[in-house]
């Protein structure tokens, strides 16, 4: 990305005012069945403005990242601050503020690969499969990388340069059974980039083996019975419940829009086994998928401790949130693009784990669901959550039984985390996915295995 | 400083220069004016200025793609020599392909300035009007806002459409508190050609906001059984993203499509008619030409319960021997029927009013689950009380074909036209 010494429009800023320069850069190639479909890069930068002014914001963007670009985003964002504040006249005071001054990258060390060796890569992957597995009616290989290049300065001093890539390889395998298509799929990676996430496609062939005994078994599943069951979310998934269950109740623009976590704080919510953290970039001394060190307001970031041992602990703020609740500011403004403005978001929402083993768990229940991969997922006002469901067992008699087919699972997370009996000694992390409100968002969601009561879709 | 058109013939000449004996250029200049209000409040005014270039290149039947949003010379230079890169790294495939020539032409639509005055007067408008009519309410998050496109398409075989089209559009979420009880939230979003009308008159907003003031008490559905589900216009769209996807090159091409064989053949019942209409008066924010470089065409996807349509690019087109669509989707409008929506509720037995559907990804087989959001228990022919933690199954091809009535009434939200459809056959299960 364009290095530009920010610093030098510092004395533009004529109220509070974040200043960013940004660029994402993505790189798509898909294989169909060994065709390429799509075979693209994409850059997207630009420098983006934000003012503050007596509680009204103005946010201008520009592609153009130069002199003249950055003095008019400065300009018009202000301008736009001002027309909002000159009708509604709000009369709020300063924001808070816990400036930091952080330099991250996480950029490979290691030479890059090209677009012709990354291809072959994935043709190799994609030739395994048609090696060992004959039957299958389509195959699919994504490889999708995200660098986010950002570079920040604030008016009440902080600055960000900072590099963070993702690279994830989906594969999806098909087949048609009894004339009906029956799909797996299944994503590989993390943060970083492709050198760094990826060594050798052999790495792929016991994954792969595994997704096709997955299909195999999924082929001959059957619906779910529907209604209240126990169910083990495994681990691999636990985090999409963090996530979509509490993590949405508890963004404080949530709350103050309604949500049902508002007056709860210091109230029992959970089962005392369940503690919710959201990261903002460490976890167990382990740097976490979606590591934040300075948010895109400049705060200097803290864990948000969510839910512990069951009662509900706080929300996660941006500046302004934190302002109306009288706390400090968590660190959890984000913006997706160079042209978004900063929402609250989550970054690596947990679950911590317990001390039971999944074989025991899986052993407790008679007649139940082990739920082991999770789709799309979304929250609610009311704490009524769900999230699909693509692979999963039924448990009889404390074994593991037929696939179930895709499914949903929901319930109302004040009162399914309270049935909560159970919680793995492990802890798994899943980022491939987005979350989406007005912006996408790449997330981090985390957590053990959980034994609970919740409602399964079926017929 | 090059002009929008000089930068196409400059990029298509590097690309020719370069090597590539097909390439197309897209360039799109957007230009945003938003106005944001959260929890009640206006809270900010947005500006953006962005520009996209898409350069598409084929050498020896391979084909790559770069996208950057920077349209100066360097700029255009790195990435006409970075295609060419990528798409000599590619796999050879005859299916790879440009449009064929096709005269010049100019489309516009819209208006090109915003009225910020006035998008600031319609939202304080429905500010005031909401605080009056539905005090309960909380709009979490609403934002209108005006975008200008400029988008010029171009390719070696001679191409060229330019596209100026101006759209307001607005979107809304929003709950219900009262006390300590909370509603789910809702949302809809709707397009606008001007700001001529209030805004709490458009789309479905004033139905969804009067529906949530009641819906703060709410409980599940005793049990299950297999019902009626009528679905509102706002939850049809999860039908027509199942649709969408199974007629696409993917599903179509792998194969795993329930309706890769359907063609000229019944999907649904004969009471659906569903049309994809990006160029009409009635779609605000269409699309005039295919991102493959056709003037884009309305069509018919399911006339009367028949398929008629697949929605194929021009590579998924050429790849499987079927038809091109001259369409890229969306725009969708279903035909209305001839009953009206509280006919359709007087003949449901037992069943609900399906306001949002909040479910996973239906399965390639059509299988779906998912919670009723916002919805009623219908029974006897009368709504009865608004529930919660309901979930809805059953399978999207099935639906179709058990469709029992469509709604008289059809609603505009100025990117689609939908009406009311009643189905057969749904498990609905609650605690």
């Amino acid at each position: 990305m364009k290095t530009i010494d920010l610093y030098q429009y510092k004395e533009l800023f004529s109220a509070y005012t974040e200043l960013r320069v940004q660029e994402n850069t993505e790189l798509n190639i898909t294989f169909v069945d060994g065709n390429i479909t799509k075979n693209s890069q994409s850059s997207t930068s630009g420098v983006s403005s934000r003012t503050y002014l007596n509680g009204s914001w103005g946010f201008a963007s520009h592609a153009e990242i130069s002199e003249e670009a950055i003095k008019k985003v400065i300009k018009e964002a202000t301008d736009n601050a001002k027309f909002l504040d000159a009708k509604v006249n709000k009369r709020k005071g300063p924001l808070p503020s816990r400036v930091a001054h952080v330099e991250k990258d996480f950029s490979t060390k290691k030479a890059r690969l090209t677009q012709k060796e990354l291809i072959d890569f994935l043709k190799e992957i994609d030739e395994m499969i048609t090696r060992k597995y004959h039957n299958l009616t389509s195959r699919r290989i994504i490889l999708n990388t995200l660098d986010i290049e950002k570079n920040l300065l604030t008016s009440d001093g902080s600055y960000l340069k900072a590099m963070i890539p993702r690279t994830f390889i989906h594969i999806s395998l098909s087949l048609i059974k009894d004339g009906e298509p029956v799909t797996v799929f299944d994503a590989y990676g993390g943060r970083g980039q492709f050198e760094d996430v990826f060594s050798s496609p052999s790495d792929f062939e016991e994954k792969i083996d595994e997704l096709y005994r997955h299909l195999v078994n999924k082929s001959e599943g059957v619906l779910p019975d529907p209604g209240m069951k126990t169910c083990i979310i495994d681990a691999e998934i636990a985090g999409v419940l963090a996530h979509e269950a509490i993590g949405h109740t508890v963004e404080a623009d949530l709350v103050l829009g309604g949500s049902v976590a508002a007056g709860k704080i210091g109230q029992e919510v959970a089962s005392p086994l369940i503690s919710i953290v959201d990261f903002a970039n460490t976890c167990f001394g382990e740097t976490c998928p979606v590591p934040v060190y300075i948010d895109d307001e400049g705060t200097e970031v803290k864990d948000a401790i969510l839910i512990e041992n069951g009662v509900l602990k706080g929300y996660m703020h941006n500046k302004e949130s934190a302002q109306y609740f009288g706390v400090e500011p968590t660190g959890n403004a984000r913006a997706y693009l160079f042209s978004d403005e900063p929402l609250i978001r989550m970054r690596n929402t947990a679950i911590l784990p317990g001390n039971d083993t999944l074989e025991k768990m899986i052993e407790s229940i008679d007649d139940g669901y082990y739920l082991v991969k999770a789709s799309n997922g979304q929250a609610d006002t009311t704490s009524e959550f769900m999230f699909g469901v693509r692979l999963g067992y039924e448990i009889k008699n404390g074994k593991l039984g037929r696939a179930i087919k895709d499914t949903t699972i929901s319930g109302v997370a004040f009162d399914v985390l309270k049935t909560v009996t159970m919680v793995s000694n492990d802890m798994k992390w899943e980022s491939s996915g987005w979350c989406g409100k007005k912006q996408p968002m790449t997330v981090g969601m985390g957590g053990p295995a959980i034994k609970c009561q919740i409602n399964i879709g079926g017929r | 400083m090059m002009s929008p058109k000089e930068i196409l013939k400059y990029s298509l000449e590097a690309l020719n220069r370069l090597g590539a004996q097909k390439s197309q250029v897209n360039l799109t200049l957007t230009e945003k004016h938003e106005v944001n209000l959260e929890a009640n409040e206006f809270t900010m005014v947005r500006t953006t200025f962005d520009t996209a270039i898409v350069l598409t290149a084929i050498k020896d039947n391979k084909k790559g793609t770069i996208s950057i949003n920077k349209s100066d010379i360097k700029s255009i230079d790195s990435a006409a020599q970075d295609v060419i890169l990528v798409a000599e790294a590619s796999l050879k495939d005859e299916a790879n392909d440009i449009a064929e020539y096709q005269p010049s032409k100019v489309f516009s639509s819209g208006e090109k300035t915003p009225d910020l005055e006035m998008m600031y007067y319609r939202m304080n408008e429905l500010v005031k009007q909401i605080k009056e009519k539905y005090p309960k309410i909380i709009l979490i998050q609403v934002f209108l806002y005006h975008e200008f496109k400029e988008s010029y398409f171009a390719n070696s075989n001679g191409v060229g459409y330019v596209s100026n089209q101006g759209v307001y559009n607005f979107f809304a979420m929003f709950s219900s508190k009262d006390k300590e009880k909370t509603s789910s939230f809702n949302y809809t979003s709707f397009s606008l050609k001007d700001l001529g009308k209030e805004l709490l008159s458009c789309g479905t907003l004033d139905i969804l906001l009067k529906q949530l003031k009641e819906q703060t008490t709410t409980r599940p559905v005793e049990g299950k059984f297999i019902g009626d589900v009528i679905i509102s216009p706002d939850a049809v769209n999860d039908i027509l993203d199942f649709l969408t996807r199974s007629l696409s090159d993917n599903a179509i091409i792998s194969g795993t499509s329930i309706y890769k064989n359907k063609l000229e053949k019944q999907i649904a019942s004969s009471l659906l008619t569903v049309y994809s209409h990006p160029v009409s008066e009635e779609i605000y924010n269409g699309y005039f030409v295919t991102k493959d470089g056709y003037e884009a065409k309305n069509i018919t996807i399911i006339d009367k319960g028949v398929l008629k349509n697949f929605l194929l690019s021009l590579y998924g087109s050429k790849k499987t021997g079927l038809k091109y669509a001259y369409n890229d989707g969306g725009a969708f409008v279903i035909e209305k029927g001839e009953t009206a929506l509280d006919d359709m509720i007087k003949l449901v037995k037992k069943g609900i009013l399906l306001m949002r559907f909040s479910g996973g990804y239906p399965s390639d087989s059509g299988d779906f689950s998912g919670v009723a959001k916002n919805s009623y228990l219908i029974e006897d022919g009368k709504i009865k009380y608004p529930i919660s933690e309901t979930m809805i199954s059953g399978n999207i091809a099935e639906m179709l074909m058990n469709i029992q009535a469509i709604s008289k009434e059809q609603i505009n939200f100025g990117w689609q036209v939908l009406p009311w459809i009643s189905v057969k056959g749904v498990t609905i299960s609650g605690k």
